[in-house]
């Protein structure tokens, strides 16, 4: 094997495009659960809403960015609609700790069954929203890719000031630490949940859309990526937001390495043995949630 | 200005509060006091709505609260610090401030409201940059009460504000309640500490088994046979 050092290079950035996919992911559900501790098994489903809604969108009006807009608005209504009016209702019993795992599972039964009624089995791809390619020497990418880690980091450094500085996302990390006091203080915290669950289906929808010309959508595009979340979630420390992000990226770059140095089918049974190992030394993960409710 | 009468409180087949009625006048400082386990912090709970389910009727200013939930008590002009200081814990001092003027009504106020609960508590204004979780168990009782006051409630409700406090914490906590109290502000607390509580205060309940035992004012509870054997040991 010929490990020049552009090809390493080219695949530990290629590494940082999926793990800056799977960053979004994790920050998706790690927001949700930080919140409400509730593990979304539809995220992934959230996401394959996401790459559907922009290929519709994109076959009407051949615009990108309207496309990502669409796509982030369409499912953080579903979304939202799945906390108000399904989720909300497994909350009212306190010791319903299934309830929720249940019922998230069966709203991605349905969404991938939908989508497969609906749209078929047919994969399905769009057009690089950039064309060309970035070289520099030997090494060469995408812009497509470079465009992706671009607009991810920037929604996460957006998402993150609005957690930091925004009196609603204060409201949101007041929520996640202690739902009593939030309450006290005047937090309409069944709100926060809502909009909580919609930010989260937003963001899953805009990695799907930013992804899709480079990964065909199909009804299961998101299983793999679910997974791969809680993987991220877990590593990164449960409901810990820079923990996901952090573990996102580590996760991407460390699958993209075994791949050039083994097999892609190494992929998935390598993350989760850096899962294993990581647990074992640090059970509680990489940052080891500094904004959790346990104090 | 809050009036509870016969409140009971159920969590799920445990009943813990049998009918327990209490008034808080404009302007004074009520206490429940009475051994571990009766029921304190239940009361100030299902006052606000905290509780899995209640029954009774408990008015404000003559306004039914039975169906108002927690989040809404606030814009009302009552405040609740609850048990264990209940802090965002990662959160700066200053943020925690801030979210104590959450509510919208509250919100254009803020920047006055920060400057005078900063007077009161000039600590705070040197600690804001600090996470709230970083504080010791006296500083953090001092943001949690400094949270409650900045919606300017008319009605400050503390649960345990005592507890895990050092002596002198306990002092500074207790005078600072005063202050608050003179500034216009009608204050109900719970404590297991009878002295303290009544010395504090202008009229008390004690909850035995989560009943009202025996009521009235501070001096008189302090003076009676019930409370003197079982509570003061004399």
């Amino acid at each position: 094997m010929n490990l020049s050092a552009s090809l390493v290079l080219e695949q530990v950035v290629n590494g940082v495009v999926t793990g800056t996919i799977y960053a979004l992911v994790g920050a998706g559900l790690t927001l949700v659960y930080g919140t409400m501790r509730v593990l979304n098994f539809a995220h992934g489903e959230f996401f394959m809403l996401g790459g559907y809604v922009m290929l519709l969108t994109i076959a009407v009006i051949a615009n990108p960015t309207a496309g990502i807009l669409v796509a982030a608005v369409i499912v953080f209504c579903v979304a939202a609609a799945v906390q108000r009016f399904l989720l909300r209702q497994t909350h009212r019993n306190a010791d319903a700790t299934f309830a929720p795992i249940a019922l998230t599972l069966g709203v991605s039964v349905v969404l991938q069954s939908g989508a497969l009624l609906v749209f078929g089995e047919t994969y399905q791809s769009i057009n690089y929203f950039v064309e060309g390619t970035l070289r520099i020497g030997d090494f060469r990418i995408a812009w497509q890719r470079i465009l992706i880690v671009i607009v991810g980091l920037g929604l996460i450094a957006i998402l993150a000031g609005f957690l930091r500085f925004t009196m609603l996302g204060k409201a949101i990390r007041a929520t996640a630490q202690d739902p009593d006091a939030a309450r006290a203080v005047g937090v309409p915290i069944g709100l926060v949940h809502t909009l909580v669950f919609g930010i989260s289906g937003a963001l899953a929808a805009i990695s799907a859309a930013l992804v899709s010309p480079l990964f065909a959508v199909s009804p299961w595009m998101g299983t793999t990526l679910t997974i791969k979340g809680f993987i991220v979630t877990v590593l990164g420390g449960l409901g810990s937001f820079p923990g996901s992000i952090m573990a996102g990226i580590i996760i991407g770059v460390a699958e993209s390495i075994t791949v050039m140095l083994t097999a892609s089918e190494w992929r998935e049974p390598f993350s989760l043995l850096l899962l294993l190992f990581v647990l074992l030394l640090r059970p509680q993960g990489l940052m080891g949630a500094p904004w959790s409710r346990v104090t | 200005m809050l009036t509870v009468q016969s409140l009971s409180v159920e969590y799920g087949l445990v009943q813990v509060l049998w009918d327990v009625s209490l008034d808080v006048p404009n302007g004074s400082i009520v206490c429940v006091i009475g051994p571990n386990g009766s029921g304190k912090s239940t009361v100030l709970k299902g006052i606000c709505g905290l509780v899995p389910s209640r029954r009774g009727r408990i008015t404000f200013d003559g306004q039914d609260l039975s169906n108002v939930p927690c989040e809404e008590l606030v814009a009302m002009g009552i405040s609740v610090v609850l048990e264990r200081r209940k802090l965002f814990v990662g959160m700066t001092v200053r943020e925690n401030l801030e979210m104590g003027a959450y509510h919208r009504s509250h919100r254009t106020h803020m920047r006055e409201r920060l400057a005078f609960v900063e007077s009161l508590f000039p600590l705070l204004a040197e600690r804001r940059a600090q996470l709230a979780g970083k504080l010791s168990g006296g500083e953090q009782q001092m943001v949690a009460i400094a949270r409650g006051l900045m919606s300017s409630p008319r009605l400050l409700m503390l649960d345990e504000p005592f507890l895990g406090l050092t002596p002198k914490m306990v002092n500074v906590v207790a005078s600072l309640m005063r202050v608050i109290n003179k500034s216009g502000v009608a204050i109900l607390f719970n404590e297991q500490n009878v002295e303290l509580a009544l010395e504090l205060s202008s009229s008390g309940y004690v909850l035995e088994g989560g009943r009202v035992a025996i009521a009235g004012s501070s001096a008189n509870l302090l003076r009676s046979d019930h409370v003197r054997s079982i509570y003061l040991g004399e």
